[in-house]
């Protein structure tokens, strides 16, 4: 007989949870609320006698001092009450805890079936209350029906005995498992079969399987282990190492490039090679810190002799979309595995997150599936609990709105992590497997999670997309399984690690075979989390928290123990050989029995068409726009525009300090609210070494050219490493593209050839720049499909395109973190420089966005240029030349002088006139202030060193602009010496920190 | 006695374990990380150790409120081997969901020496979420904790959902009449917080930040003193440096921090102990 235990706060408490709550219903929907408290519910399944369960709710879960708690429904007031709770098979962490903590007290283990499930009840009152406001708040505000369920009582149907009642959401599949064979008689069965069973088989790679599978001698072997036709497991093992999630098919594709206005005609064979790994094995060549790159889940570039850092990144764009805080959790926890399986594994010590979303207070007529506002909020708290319960620093990131990203969001999250440079004299970076190890699966156990993660995700986002790849990553599990990996690396009792990742075992088990050349596995030996699961299903779920590790059977023993210390559940699964097969068994039958080397060749290229045309040709113009004459408000309000204002809230929430290793903090200045240009951290805490981080999202730029936004974007990245003192001799870069569908199709995307065009400029950009800066790209991924159909007013539906957007991330290495600095002012009188010429290039900019222009002339980034002045700049701050520096980004010279202002809390003078313009020419006031020219820093010095720094910077373009003063006027004058903005110091601030200020 | 042994435990998602080890390697301990089934097993003895730190993190996920369940289990299994510590007259110090995990063992604040009530509760933040900022704490002079002596004032990090302390009127009392409440959020100028946010940035009674048993030997607190084991940890650093290059102060870049200060009260009162 199941119990259910009902706890709250004590009356004379606050009930922060409820309160929170009360205010976004009322900020959110405008619906009023006397009051809304909340009731923990936890429900629990076990063979529990009376007393036992008396121990469980008074020692473990009410806390005597603060709580109250009852078996009967607790009976506070209300006029409405609102239960939710998880649907069957849904991640609950803490019903998974709960009954380890009653075994801690009984001091005996449960039976293997007892089960603990949480879920909420929130009591509101107010008058004005009705059914259908009820249900507006637990539909959008506090449940996902994708992962929960939720019952409205009125007080009138409320049984005062009864409460809830006992919901139990039990995962009980009566299903024998059972393994498929497939007809493949001709291709369009198989490809009706790839339909039915959403294996998102590419049509060209259907007859190149079929002709495996019909090949005489394959046919021959397989008879021998009972196998005709193929199997499910094969076909989907085929499948997910065929998706483009997995295989790039897009980036290795090959495109037809057709500039429409020249006529001329290219072909690009293979975007990776070309842009990506050619420049970045032959930059490997010139820098010996580059370590290990293009092959492990994330690359590795030495910090100093003894260590080496590992970054990578990637996003969770669908799964977010659909359950933003499930999908959110999910990607940083899982980008966390990366680093853990880099090499033989290193320790993480930084995350980073970039958000895109629609417009916060979109209040328009298409219906997305959550509302930008819902879902930021809920991405945000997911990055949050994941990253904080993780234990790793989150000190960067950045948050964009774009109408476009209504139709899918965009959730980047990216991970570093830190390894000694050899474990046991081995190097660290390498790891091989021999024929005989085990094959290991560590961590969560497997259910119906995430099946088909990897092909959905390579899909547009429709109502036909299954819900049922969306998870709720349990960060506990991972770090307790983190301690104990770090543990077995320093013992040397790892030879292979990988994360399970898309794709399950499958990947994970059928990539790393690929060191060995083979693996047999028994699936039956696969944990669980419920019985029912098909063979094909254990194969390819995507429960989350699991590494795939090889160790020498010898360690066997070690291994175990370890593992029973961390409380880590480790399971062999079988054993890698050398036999070139992937044979896979269930109770000592054959379901799968393939070669290893099927998936390296045969397989037809994709092919994309792509034609260019140049701004002009679709018709982009400058607009004809006469200066803004009320320079004060205008710049009030640039602050104030939602991709430019304080966004501190999120910062606040991210743990940003544990590890003791914060150098340079997001947030800046004399009040701490200024978000800095880069992070650094110390992650050697007995050096004084640091690793600066930063990432740059520029996607606006793509309205005109891609190639420019991803010159732009890259050009920040590294502005923003060379601001807190980065050294432009070790730059490291991370590439994350995320790009509307490129195929082009007459009806469903008309537009895909110039899409596609985009995408090959924006990768010859990449290489570019990376060879110009020498950045080679330590690691990168790519998500291809970000579109979305949405519904509007009239049920009509409407297809929504996201921006091309390019993250990307950049790592350096500096010597001494004590030669640092940061963007805020910090003496009246220091003199205030611009380095760095500016140009009439407000195409895409926030100035022109503001009137509702695009315009045409983009920014453009001039390397060599450029890189003279980092390397000087670079220097400067080393010889302690500079008192603050700052890169002027979005928004331009106005907007960040204003932040070079706020956070040092200090007035600035600034004179127009003296600022340097490319090519000598007068540039208007407005262009001045607001151009987003690459290649730009604002710094401030002291007087004293006046010689010495302008002596430094002989011959570049830079300028003495004016002066810190100690009033707190920021006042700029403009071409003939008149003021044009004089405003107060919180003037600026009230603006900047106007849209989001209130938000804790 | 060669050294100051100090533990600090690890495991099950507690997650400050290095910084804090590395604390009280600066203070002159010699310290280790200790997870906390060795201690149930009985592979690491806490007699070896003079001090023992619960550390940060999210103990079981912080699931079940904040170090509780961290607390059950330590209770049940090694309850009494932590009792005969402190009864041995050694040091515990609890930080953050150590603090978390203290209170709901009962180490803290043991008002009449009974060190297994639950008494004082730490719960969810007024401000509904998780918070990391620099706080400014004032310290009680005339608390018996051996962990502040002679630090007034200190500035480090709090980060933390759950840091609001909470008890009824008597336990309060006992608290002050005991001089057990050793640190209190305050305004930048040390005046008292009066609970407003983000000076208090939990809501936490009486502006609480910390507290000690009344022998003072056992100190919980929510924010991170192994936070600020470096200069170029504080907000404020990069405006020292620029004001020691000037000549107007003197940038300490080498000297302990205020953070570490906290571990080095406690090795030197061991070592006073111990080393005789």
């Amino acid at each position: 007989m199941p119990v259910r235990i009902e706890i709250t706060q004590k009356p004379e408490l606050l009930d922060a949870e409820g309160e929170a709550l009360r205010k976004k219903a009322f900020d959110y929907f405008g619906i009023q609320t006397q009051s809304i408290r909340t009731i923990n519910i936890l429900t629990i399944d076990a063979q529990l006698n009376a007393d036992e369960i008396e121990r469980a709710r008074t020692e473990i879960f009410t806390n005597p001092v603060s709580q109250v708690s009852s078996l009967k429904p607790l009976p506070l007031e209300f006029d409405w009450t609102i239960w939710i709770g998880y649907r069957p098979g849904v991640r609950d962490n803490a019903g998974a805890t709960a009954i380890e903590a009653m075994q801690d007290l009984f001091g005996a283990a449960l039976s293997v079936d007892a089960a603990a499930y949480t879920s909420k009840r929130y009591c509101l009152k107010g008058t004005n209350l009705n059914r259908r406001k009820v249900e507006k708040i637990a539909s959008e505000l506090l449940a996902n029906d994708i992962i929960q369920q939720w019952k409205i009582f009125s007080i009138r149907d409320w049984n005062t005995e009864q409460g809830i009642g006992f919901i139990l959401p039990k995962v009980s599949l009566d299903h024998q498992p059972t393994v498929t064979t497939i007809g493949i008689d001709s291709d369009e069965t198989l490809r009706q079969l790839s339909n039915e069973r959403n294996l998102a088989l590419n049509p060209k790679d259907i007859p190149v399987i079929r002709d495996y599978f019909l090949d005489k001698a394959v046919q021959k072997q397989r008879s021998l282990e009972g196998l005709v036709d193929p199997t499910d497991v094969e076909l989907e093992y085929i499948s997910q190492a065929r998706s483009d999630h997995c295989n790039h098919n897009t980036f290795q594709g090959l495109f037809h490039y057709q500039d429409y206005c020249t006529g001329e005609n290219r072909k690009i064979d293979n975007l990776f090679k070309t842009c990506i790994k050619e420049p970045t094995l032959e930059l490997q060549k010139r820098k010996n810190w580059v370590i290990s790159v293009l092959w492990d889940n994330a690359g590795v570039g030495r910090f100093d002799d003894d260590h080496y850092y590992v970054i990578t990144g990637e996003t969770h764009n669908s799964p977010s979309n659909m359950e933003a805080y499930g999908g959110a959790i999910t990607g940083i926890v899982g980008i966390y595995r990366d680093p853990m399986g880099t090499g033989k594994g290193s320790r993480l010590i930084m995350g980073g997150y970039g958000f895109c979303a629609g417009m916060r207070d979109y209040q328009g007529d298409l219906k997305p599936r959550l509302h930008p506002k819902r879902l930021l909020d809920g991405v945000i708290e997911g990055v949050r609990d994941g990253g904080n319960k993780s234990g790793v620093p989150t000190p960067f990131g950045q948050v964009l709105f774009h109408p476009g990203y209504m139709g899918k969001c965009l959730v980047f999250v990216s991970a570093l992590g830190l390894m000694p440079s050899r474990v046991k004299g081995e190097p660290s970076e390498q790891k091989n497997i021999l024929a005989g190890d085990l094959v290991i699966m560590a961590g969560g156990r497997v259910g119906k999670d995430g099946i088909h993660g990897v092909t959905a995700s390579s899909e547009i986002f429709s109502e036909h997309t299954p819900a049922g790849h969306v998870q709720i990553g349990d960060p506990y599990t991972q770090k307790k399984m983190q301690d104990f990996l770090l543990e077995a690396r320093d013992q040397a009792l790892i030879r292979f690690i990988t994360d399970n990742g898309g794709g399950g075992l499958s990947s994970s088990v059928g990539e790393s075979a690929l060191f060995s050349n083979g693996c047999e596995i028994d699936l039956d030996k696969v944990p669980l989390k419920y019985e029912g699961l098909d063979q094909w299903e254990i194969w390819v779920s995507e429960s989350q928290e699991r590494m795939t590790i090889a160790i020498d059977p010898e360690n066997r023993e070690p291994f175990f123990q370890l593992a029973a210390k961390h409380a880590v559940e480790c399971t062999i699964i079988g054993r890698y050989t050398d036999t070139g097969k992937l044979h896979i068994k269930y109770n000592g039958t054959t379901c799968a029995f393939v070669d290893l080397d099927l998936l390296t060749k045969g397989f037809a290229q994709w092919e994309f068409d792509a034609v260019w045309k140049s701004p002009e040709d679709r018709g982009l113009i400058e607009p004809v726009l006469l200066p803004v004459r009320e320079c004060n408000k205008h710049l009030l309000d640039m602050l104030s525009r939602p991709n430019i204002c304080s966004k501190n809230w999120i910062a606040r929430q991210y743990d940003h300090e544990v590890q003791g290793t914060s150098v340079i903090k997001p947030l800046i200045g004399k009040d701490r609210d200024i978000a800095s240009d880069a992070a650094v951290i110390r992650p050697v805490l007995e050096s004084n070494r640091g690793l600066a981080f930063a990432q740059s999202l520029l996607p606006f730029y793509s309205q005109i050219d891609a190639y420019h936004m991803t010159t732009c974007t890259i050009d920040e990245a590294v502005r923003r490493l060379i601001a807190v003192g980065g050294d432009p001799g070790h730059i490291g870069g991370v590439d994350n593209f995320c790009w509307p569908n490129i195929q082009f199709d007459p009806v469903d995307n008309p537009d895909g050839k110039f899409k596609a065009a985009q995408l090959v400029r924006s990768c010859e950009a990449l290489r570019d720049m990376c060879l110009a800066y020498e950045i080679p790209l330590l690691s990168g991924k790519d998500s291809m499909y970000v579109d979305g159909h949405l519904p509007g007013r009239y049920g009509e539906v409407h297809k929504i395109s996201a921006l091309e957007t390019l993250q990307f991330s950049t790592t350096s290495v500096i010597s001494d973190v004590k030669s640092c600095v940061t963007l805020d002012a910090k003496m009246p009188g220091d003199l205030v420089y611009i380095l760095g010429a500016t140009a009439n290039e407000l195409g895409g900019s926030e100035y022109y966005d503001m009137f509702g222009y695009i315009g045409c002339n983009v920014p453009q980034v001039k390397p060599s240029q450029f890189l003279t002045l980092y390397r000087a700049l670079f220097k400067a701050i080393n010889q302690d030349l500079i008192a603050s520096a700052h890169g002027i980004y979005r928004g331009g010279l106005g907007v960040h002088l204003a932040q070079v202002a706020m956070a040092g809390g200090l007035g600035l003078s600034i004179n127009l006139e003296s600022v340097p313009v490319e090519g000598g020419d007068e540039l208007r006031e407005d262009k001045l202030l607001y151009s987003e020219s690459a290649g730009r820093f604002i710094v401030t010095v002291d007087s004293n060193q006046r010689r010495s720094f302008e002596k430094h910077f002989d011959r570049m373009p830079m300028a003495c602009i004016g002066q810190v003063t100690s009033t707190d006027r920021f006042t700029v004058n403009g071409l003939n010496s008149t003021t044009i903005i004089d405003l107060s110091v919180p003037e600026l601030k009230n603006a900047w920190h106007g849209p989001f200020g209130d938000m804790v | 006695m060669k050294s100051i042994n100090a533990l600090v435990l690890s495991g099950y998602g507690l997650n400050c374990d290095y910084e804090t080890s590395y604390a009280f390697e600066l203070a002159g301990a010699r310290a280790q990380r200790v997870h906390i089934n060795e201690l149930i097993s009985g592979s690491v003895s806490l007699d070896d150790y003079h001090i023992m730190a619960f550390g940060g993190g999210f103990g079981w996920g912080d699931d079940h409120g904040a170090g509780v369940l961290q607390a059950v289990r330590m209770k049940n299994k090694i309850g009494s081997k932590l009792l005969s510590f402190v009864e041995n007259g050694k040091l515990i110090i609890g930080i953050c969901n150590g603090f978390q995990c203290l209170v709901n063992m009962g180490l803290l604040p043991a008002i009449n020496g009974d060190y297994t009530e639950r008494v004082v509760a730490i719960t969810g933040n007024d401000c509904a979420t998780y918070r990391n900022d620099w706080v400014n704490l004032t310290v009680n002079e005339d608390s018996p904790c051996v962990f502040t002596r002679g630090i007034r004032q200190l500035e480090v990090p709090v980060r933390h959902g759950e840091g609001k302390f909470y008890t009824d009127k008597e336990t309060l009392n006992q608290l002050m009449k005991n001089q057990q409440i050793v640190l209190q959020y305050a305004m930048p100028d040390a005046k008292p917080a009066n609970g407003a946010f983000p000076f208090n940035p939990n809501g936490s009674i009486v502006d609480i930040a910390g507290i000690c048993d009344p022998s003072g030997r056992i100190f919980g607190l929510m924010p991170h003193p192994e936070a600020y084991n470096h200069w170029t940890n504080h907000p404020d650093w990069t405006m020292w440096k620029e004001k020691a290059k000037r000549g107007q102060t003197h940038f300490a870049k080498n000297g302990l921090t205020p953070g570490v200060q906290v571990f080095q009260n406690a090795v030197n009162y061991l070592k006073g102990k111990y080393k005789k």
